[in-house]
């Protein structure tokens, strides 16, 4: 066992938290809350340059191709500072699947543009019932001629709105299992067929509802084979639930910080808050909670990073996130008392955040569900 | 990072599962959760004999004090195994392998690890240890202790009251903390350590029984009890430090052992739900009872992370300071929870006695249920913890 980070990890680390510091502080979170793209184009390229989006591309397709364990680094930094915009569904969600299951000519084609920043992607795998279940997928894809024939409605796909590609999970069979028959489409988001209706969030972030009538899609732009697409659907949601808890355990660190120093700072009854064990404890419960999550997601992170993913340890770590998160926000709210309710405050974007990143990657009964299963019930 | 077991802890896990099978009846109650010991102290000892010839009871100790020198790493997977599998007899009282042991070996004088730490790892009854430090206005206020030792020529005359002292009828020897100077600014100073003989004269143990009306923990009173000025340890008044340091020891080792046994007892529920039929179907079908199964198990593998966490950081160099806290704390909520959980999942049966035959799953579930609050106080509560983390790791000021 061995817990330590190595140099240049530390040093990714260290570099990503000053870069965000300086380009994404909170002004620039609630500026782009109600920017109608939600990013700003010119930070977007300043992170393609110092090589984040292909963090983890082989240099052949333009990236540094260092481990999932520094993206998840990278994801911690970004999730402490609540970077807007479209790094968790381009990256952590498409260009991981594209990388794995990709034919050599989609790689070739698709990954230089995400490593540059020239390319945004989406993912649309939830329907009407808002469930990552294979027996949801209802979106049916039919072969006419040499394309796919897209039918079908997807919600809550985030960033749809500027996104280049749109990775669509729909149904090309029916059978007994419903894991069986489902294919992945790359679709491109500009058709006209595809239309787009905004689902506003508690969270600030962007999703919609994204319908396709009648879309045709080639069938050199099927991810993998066709049929089997539910394979990815689960690589995809396994690798995007540690990266989501990623973000989390940075916004955990980032409260606890915050009413840390808010206790030492305010006073009452002629002293610091922080002096007062009610609070304490609060603060003590808030630390164990955070390094939970830690631990946590660097052992499902790690399991990754060597090519042997267990899924219940990554649920593990996505179920404790999705409470741990949520408590934390609580708990810091209720230390901070007034203050904290206001829109002023930092405190509320985390807190608003909350549901976004619980339901993202899995709620917390499908991973408890993905648990009891390796538990052997 | 690397979170895989090394081969030798692998190899480890293997021959004490072997060990456990060969060597422990298969019935064996797992009574320790609420009696805070074996019942049979013969085979309790019997066992230690056992571990000491398989090189195992002090395994982390040197090779000069009769331990193989082996990693905090592959202590801590010793630790879980032996509680997973309940193998008595492991600890040497309380607890010469833990602290008393490793606490002589950095503060003791060359001559007391020469005569104690042999009998230690013997696995005999001379090397049994109790631990004397609570007394009645010495609980979470640990350093208002007021038993005195007074220096008379070449001996410490003892006198004073120790409380909740675990395994004091069994021990040979009192790793005991007594006030050496009462006249000092802070309480905390004017401590020190000395080691008593349980069979000097002046020593009387009482047992108290908990309320479930087993014996584990006594009250022991020091009536004039005379120690020779070579059984006092490290410095005189320097007692303080040499306790941070076992209690240190003693809430390092406390994440290992919960994790390992209520491991096992995690998995006696997965059975149990998956035999035990409700309204038609098994209680493993159960959706309430799956989820109420995974959070446990969650909450394990966090205890699992803290146990190594701590381990790796001692490992590099480093003393743990809040860390020894935060698993305590997380060993306590990881008792209460499967205890209560477990408590659930056998309905009106988790009422039985359990040494009954009605008992399911061999009483162990009550044994939890009726132990964690008590384990939950020992070696400092909660609240203590807590106010520990907030001011160790936090920088909040002391608030007690």
């Amino acid at each position: 066992m061995d817990f330590s980070f190595t140099e240049e990890q530390d040093m990714l680390r260290i570099l990503a938290r000053d870069f965000l510091a300086k380009e994404c502080p909170k002004a620039k979170v609630r500026e782009m809350a109600k920017d109608e793209r939600g990013y700003d184009p010119q930070m977007w390229h300043n992170m393609a340059e110092l090589g984040w989006m292909g963090l983890i591309f082989p240099e052949e397709y333009g990236g540094i191709g260092v481990s999932f364990m520094d993206l998840v680094i990278l994801m911690e930094e970004m999730g402490r500072n609540i970077l807007p915009g479209p790094f968790f569904s381009t990256i952590a969600i498409c260009a991981l699947p594209l990388l794995e299951y990709g034919s050599s000519e989609q790689k070739t084609k698709f990954l230089p543009q995400i490593a540059k920043g020239e390319a945004i992607w989406a993912f649309a795998l939830a329907e009407s019932s808002g469930r990552y279940k294979a027996s949801e997928v209802k979106l049916r894809a039919v072969l006419e001629g040499t394309n796919y024939v897209l039918q079908g409605y997807k919600l809550f796909v985030t960033d749809a709105h500027v996104a280049d590609y749109i990775l669509v999970v729909g149904r090309t069979g029916e059978s007994e299992r419903p894991e069986d028959g489902i294919t992945l489409f790359m679709v491109d988001a500009r058709e006209p067929n595809v239309k787009m209706e905004a689902i506003p969030t508690i969270g600030g972030d962007r999703q919609f509802k994204v319908s396709f009538d009648r879309v045709a899609v080639p069938k050199d732009n099927i991810l993998g084979k066709i049929g089997s697409g539910w394979d990815i659907a689960d690589f995809i949601l396994q690798r995007a639930a540690v990266l989501k808890c990623a973000e989390m355990s940075g916004a955990c660190q980032a409260v606890l910080d915050m009413t840390n120093s808010y206790a030492k700072e305010r006073i009452q009854f002629d002293r610091p808050i922080g002096s007062f064990q009610a609070v304490q404890h609060k603060l003590a419960d808030m630390l164990i909670d955070m390094e939970a999550v830690q631990y946590l997601l660097y052992q499902a992170a790690w399991g990754i990073s060597v090519g042997s993913p267990l899924p219940w340890q990554i649920s593990a770590a996505k179920a404790k996130a999705n409470e741990a998160y949520q408590r934390i926000c609580i708990e810091a709210i209720a230390a901070h008392g007034a203050i904290g309710y206001t829109m002023d405050h930092d405190i509320g974007l985390y807190y608003r955040r909350v549901k976004a990143a619980e339901f993202a990657a899995g709620d917390t009964d499908l991973h408890r569900e993905v648990i009891a299963i390796g538990l052997g019930l | 990072m690397d979170f895989r077991l090394g081969e030798k802890e692998l190899a480890l896990k293997e021959e004490i599962r072997k060990f456990a099978e060969a060597e422990l009846p298969p019935d064996l109650a797992r009574n320790t959760l609420i009696d805070g010991e074996y019942r049979d102290f013969e085979f309790e000892i019997s066992m230690s004999r056992k571990l000491a010839q398989r090189g195992w009871l002090v395994m982390s100790w040197p090779e000069e004090y009769g331990g193989r020198g082996a990693s905090l790493r592959e202590q801590t997977v010793y630790e879980m195994e032996i509680a997973y599998w309940d193998i008595p007899g492991a600890w040497m009282g309380i607890s010469g392998t833990q602290w008393v042991g490793p606490c002589l070996m950095m503060f003791g004088t060359e001559e007391q690890r020469e005569k104690y730490l042999p009998l230690i790892a013997s696995g005999e009854k001379d090397g049994i240890w109790c631990t004397g430090y609570s007394e009645p206005n010495a609980g979470s206020d640990f350093a208002n202790l007021q038993t005195r030792a007074v220096r008379d020529g070449d001996d410490y005359i003892i006198n004073g009251q120790k409380v909740w002292t675990s395994a004091a009828h069994r021990a040979r020897w009192c790793w005991l903390a007594v006030r050496t100077d009462p006249n000092v600014a802070k309480k905390h100073q004017g401590i020190s350590i000395f080691i008593v003989d349980m069979k000097s004269p002046g020593v009387t143990v009482n047992p108290i029984l908990n309320y479930y009306g087993r014996h584990h923990f006594n009250e022991v009173f020091f009536d004039n009890v005379r120690v020779p000025v070579s059984n006092l340890v490290g410095e005189e008044n320097k007692g303080w430090y040499y306790l941070m340091q076992s209690l240190a020891f003693e809430r390092r080792s406390l994440a290992p052992t919960i994790y390992g046994g209520f491991k096992r007892v995690l998995e006696e529920l997965v059975k149990y739900a998956g035999q035990t039929e409700h309204e038609g179907q098994p209680l493993s079908q159960n959706p309430v009872i799956r989820a109420k199964l995974a959070d446990l198990a969650i909450d394990l593998e966090v205890l699992k992370m803290f146990a190594f966490q701590i381990a790796w950081r001692i490992s590099q160099g480093q003393i743990p300071v809040y860390e020894s806290s935060r698993n305590k704390i997380m060993s306590d909520e990881v008792m209460k929870r499967v205890a209560i959980t477990g408590a659930e999942l056998l309905g009106i049966y988790s009422q039985v006695d359990p040494d009954s035959e009605w008992a399911k799953l061999n009483g162990t579930i009550q044994g939890a249920y009726l132990g964690f609050p008590g384990q939950a106080i020992a070696a400092g509560t909660a609240e203590i913890e807590k106010s520990i983390i907030a001011q160790f790791r936090l920088g909040l000021p002391k608030s007690y």
